[in-house]
């Protein structure tokens, strides 16, 4: 076991790289130029259409036509990838059976991690009440607990036994999961040795806030603290970053769809993209180092 | 190696076998009586074999020459791991680097992808052919030969895989055996698409070591930005050939046809793949009746690369495709029009609506329309007059991956067949989740060796299913059967289906384009226009 003083130390490490990695990261995605444009239906934000997939290109002389979205539409069919996982049940039921525990016990996992902090800062404010919620948020952790390591270790089986993941499941993939799976399962421990979880986690986290180093876990609330916390630091540079992505892919990627303007910011940023240098090799391309797109998109014949 | 499972490493191995074989047996099986004479595919000669790369499945596509010598690998090789970091740079890629890097980095292998794609499922589920396959190659190889590192620990974080002459040749053949249909992206649930990494590689090849299937470059957009069109027509023989084409459907309806050429100021300028005016010209004869009869003020172009809306760029390099889409605006910038329309081709569609609308900025963002929508105003305006018992047979429709699952046009279409067409029926899946007709990307007009073979008893398989499903009320000769396939390439593989599996004599299903149907239905048109033959 860790002194308290290295536990503390040890765990701003680790939230520091975490935040640090992940702004990075997520900033990197965003950062990414802008493309020609790839939308794929359906796109949901095409009011009246979405629903069989049609788009504003259906309209006759569309530009003279009001962009109608409806960006509800978005949002339903978001809630219903993230929280129900549509398209794995849609697409590959056998890995849903899986999938949606392992994701849904992350998500309650987030949830009384929120749960805490909102009944942390109301005792604060004043409402003693707030501090009776933890019992509650300490079974709501537990069922995160359960469904998270039952996902896990689902996923875990498939990557040995489903045929389809045969060749295609690296050693850093099951990595992933057997972490995960730890965090789960020591997760419920601690909430076995001690029913007070939130209550622990909470004084932990204040601990952390206010640098006291007399803070006490017991030993496997500590191996959980951190080897959730070693998971936070290592996500950001792993491909469970999908979820960071999974923005960028659909509204930047798939419903992606407006068209360049005259004058506007699309075109102003088409015009820089377009006047950097090309040096792609193959003889047709003509390209010298120097020559920007503009010149190779315009130059005559070309062999 | 066939009997094994193949792994994502193996494609580096043993080049002198051929990699994943397409057993015939394998393929899913096709309903009576299409099931019992399945053709015999056609042998590859010495003379390929001998000189040529037909290391992958078997099949041919892209008649890559073998390397004279190894130093002729290297220098191969050499380029392909240039052209690798050279996908990853902002400024030789912005194009799509946003979705390339996002499809890289984030794929967690889930297979959600791997049923949608009907190459995949035809085949019997060929490994090299799961949508997961090559992109996991190129994932690998990115990681291992561009990132720090990436030699000592890609194998535990991406898994191995090893850059050789055996790797990219198989793997240039290999990006030609997805139709970038895009089926699996939109089955992923993270929004990967595999559909683009077949594209991306297809560029690297194009783009940097100069390797692209012939009937795309030096057949295709090279040919169309040297002489005007893909098909080797240039102003004076494609004049020609639309007078004639107009005087036949004079004949054919009693209707004066004239097709007008180089009108400045007109409304609309249409510009067709120039394919119709060769294979098809009851399609480009169609849209001047209509048009004509509909009083549009319209004109086609006679400026090189202007009368032909093929942009092979599309399927396999960025600036071929940037030059020729650059053509079609400032024709129509010179003609001051005020939009111009797509023809009936699906690629032309998105090439020319979509993916040039950030390369044509300033007086070259010309307004640009479907030919569907267009066609949709026109039939319900009443200033034509039809009568769709004409058109009292079953019907029913391909939708163009390009048209439906790209651009969303998947309504105006069907408005006019539901109205025009009494026994219109739909596929199943049809609309955005429909099947390609396995002729994508460029496969429509790829006939070497033994590709067609592929092209059509795989690629195409699940095509074949979804027609004959759909005419399954009426399955026998005795009832004529309309496929309509509103896109040039589309059809151009379909003909290729239909003929191979001998399916107008043994279901009588033709196929044709939409225009077609339109002015079969025309009280004006006295003569039956579509003919069921095989043309």
């Amino acid at each position: 076991m860790l002194g308290s003083t290295l536990l503390i130390v040890v765990s701003w490490v680790l939230l520091a790289i975490f935040v640090a990695a992940f702004l990075v990261r997520t900033i990197r995605m965003a950062k990414l130029p802008m493309h020609l444009r790839w939308e794929l239906a359906p796109v949901p934000h095409e009011r009246g259409k979405s629903h069989y997939g049609g788009s504003y290109l259906e309209e006759f002389e569309w530009w003279t036509k009001p962009r109608e979205k409806d960006l509800t539409k978005e949002a339903s069919f978001m809630l219903q990838e993230i929280l129900l996982l549509k398209s794995v049940w849609e697409n590959n039921r056998r890995l849903w059976w899986f999938s949606f525990p392992f994701h849904t016990g992350m998500y309650v996992l987030v949830a009384a991690g929120g749960l805490l902090l909102l009944s942390g800062g109301l005792e604060l404010a004043g409402v003693q009440t707030a501090g009776e919620w933890r019992g509650g948020i300490s079974m709501l952790a537990g069922s995160g607990f359960a469904l998270g390591a039952v996902g896990a270790f689902g996923l875990l089986v498939s990557r040995f036994v489903d045929p389809r993941f045969r060749g295609y499941t690296t050693p850093v993939a099951l990595f992933n999961l057997i972490l995960l799976l730890a965090v789960f399962v020591t997760g419920g421990l601690a909430l076995v040795a001690s029913r007070n979880l939130a209550g622990s986690v909470w004084d932990f986290g204040a601990a952390l806030v206010t640098a006291d180093m007399s803070v006490e876990l017991t030993g496997i609330l500590q191996a959980h603290v951190l080897l959730a916390l070693v998971f936070l630091a290592y996500l950001p540079f792993t491909r469970m970053m999908h979820f960071v992505a999974k923005y960028f892919t659909y509204h930047q990627v798939r419903w992606e769809d407006e068209p360049l303007r005259v004058g506007g910011r699309l075109e102003r940023e088409a015009n820089r993209l377009l006047e950097q240098p090309v040096t792609w090799g193959a003889p047709h391309v003509n390209a010298n180092g120097i020559k920007n797109w503009v010149d190779v998109a315009t130059e005559e014949k070309k062999t | 190696m066939s009997t094994k499972k193949v792994r994502v490493k193996d494609i580096g191995k043993r080049g002198d076998e051929v990699l994943c074989p397409i057993i015939p047996e394998d393929l899913t099986p096709l309903p009576p009586p299409y099931g019992e004479d399945e053709p015999a595919w056609k042998e590859l000669s010495e003379a390929t074999t001998n000189n040529v790369v037909c290391n992958l499945d078997g099949v041919v596509a892209v008649s890559l020459p073998k390397a004279k010598d190894e130093a002729e690998e290297r220098e191969y090789v050499e380029k392909f791991r240039a052209g690798l970091k050279k996908l990853l740079e902002k400024n030789n890629n912005w194009t799509f680097l946003q979705p390339l890097i996002l499809s890289l980095e984030y794929c967690v292998n889930c297979q959600s992808c791997n049923e949608a794609c009907p190459v995949f499922t035809s085949s019997g589920g060929k490994e090299i052919y799961r949508p997961t396959y090559r992109a996991e190659v190129l994932r690998r190889l990115v990681a291992k030969y561009t990132k720090p590192g990436g030699r000592l620990f890609s194998r535990f974080t991406h898994g191995d895989i090893d850059l050789n002459w055996t790797t990219i040749t198989r793997l240039y053949e290999l990006s030609y055996r997805c139709t970038l249909c895009r089926r699996c992206a939109q089955a992923c649930p993270i929004g990967i698409d595999n559909g683009l990494v077949s594209r991306e590689l297809r560029k690297l090849f194009s783009q940097e070591l100069g390797w692209a299937a012939k009937e795309l470059h030096e057949k295709g957009t090279v040919l169309q930005l040297e002489v005007g069109s893909s098909t080797g027509m240039n102003q004076v023989v494609v004049k020609d050939n639309i007078e004639f084409i107009d005087e036949d459907m004079a004949d054919e309806t009693g209707i004066e046809v004239t097709t007008p050429w180089d009108k400045e100021g007109a409304d609309v300028l249409l510009i067709h793949n120039a394919g119709e005016i060769l294979s098809w010209p009851e399609n480009p004869g169609a849209f001047a009746i209509i048009l004509n009869a509909a009083g549009i003020d319209w004109t086609l172009s006679s400026d090189e690369v202007a009368y032909d809306g093929v942009n092979y760029g599309l399927f396999y390099d960025d600036v071929q495709l940037a030059r020729v889409a650059v053509k079609h605006a400032e024709s129509a910038k010179k003609l001051k029009v005020n939009k111009i329309v797509a023809g009936e081709c699906g690629h032309q569609h998105k090439a020319m609506m979509t993916v040039s609308d950030r390369v044509l900025t300033g007086d070259l963002a010309v307004r640009r329309e479907s030919c569907l929508t267009l066609l949709e105003k026109i039939v319900f305006s009443g200033k034509i007059e039809f009568d769709p018992s004409k058109n009292d047979f079953p019907v029913t429709l391909h939708d163009p991956c390009n048209i439906v699952r790209n651009l969303g046009i998947v309504e105006p279409q069907r408005r006019i067949l539901r109205h025009l067409c009494p026994q219109f029926r739909e596929m199943t899946p049809h609309g955005v989740d429909n099947y390609c007709c396995g002729g994508g990307s460029g496969f429509a007009v790829m006939s070497p060796n033994n590709f067609t073979d592929w092209r059509v008893s795989v690629a195409g398989r699940m095509k074949l299913q979804q027609i004959l499903d759909a005419f399954a009320d009426q399955p026998k000769p005795e009832v004529p059967k309309y496929l309509c396939a509103p896109c040039s390439n589309c059809k151009g593989q379909l003909r290729d289906l239909l003929q191979y599996y001998d399916v107008l004599e043994k279901s009588n299903i033709t196929y044709g384009g939409l225009v077609e149907l339109i002015v079969n239905a025309m009280v004006d048109v006295k003569e039956p226009f579509i003919k069921w033959e095989m043309h």
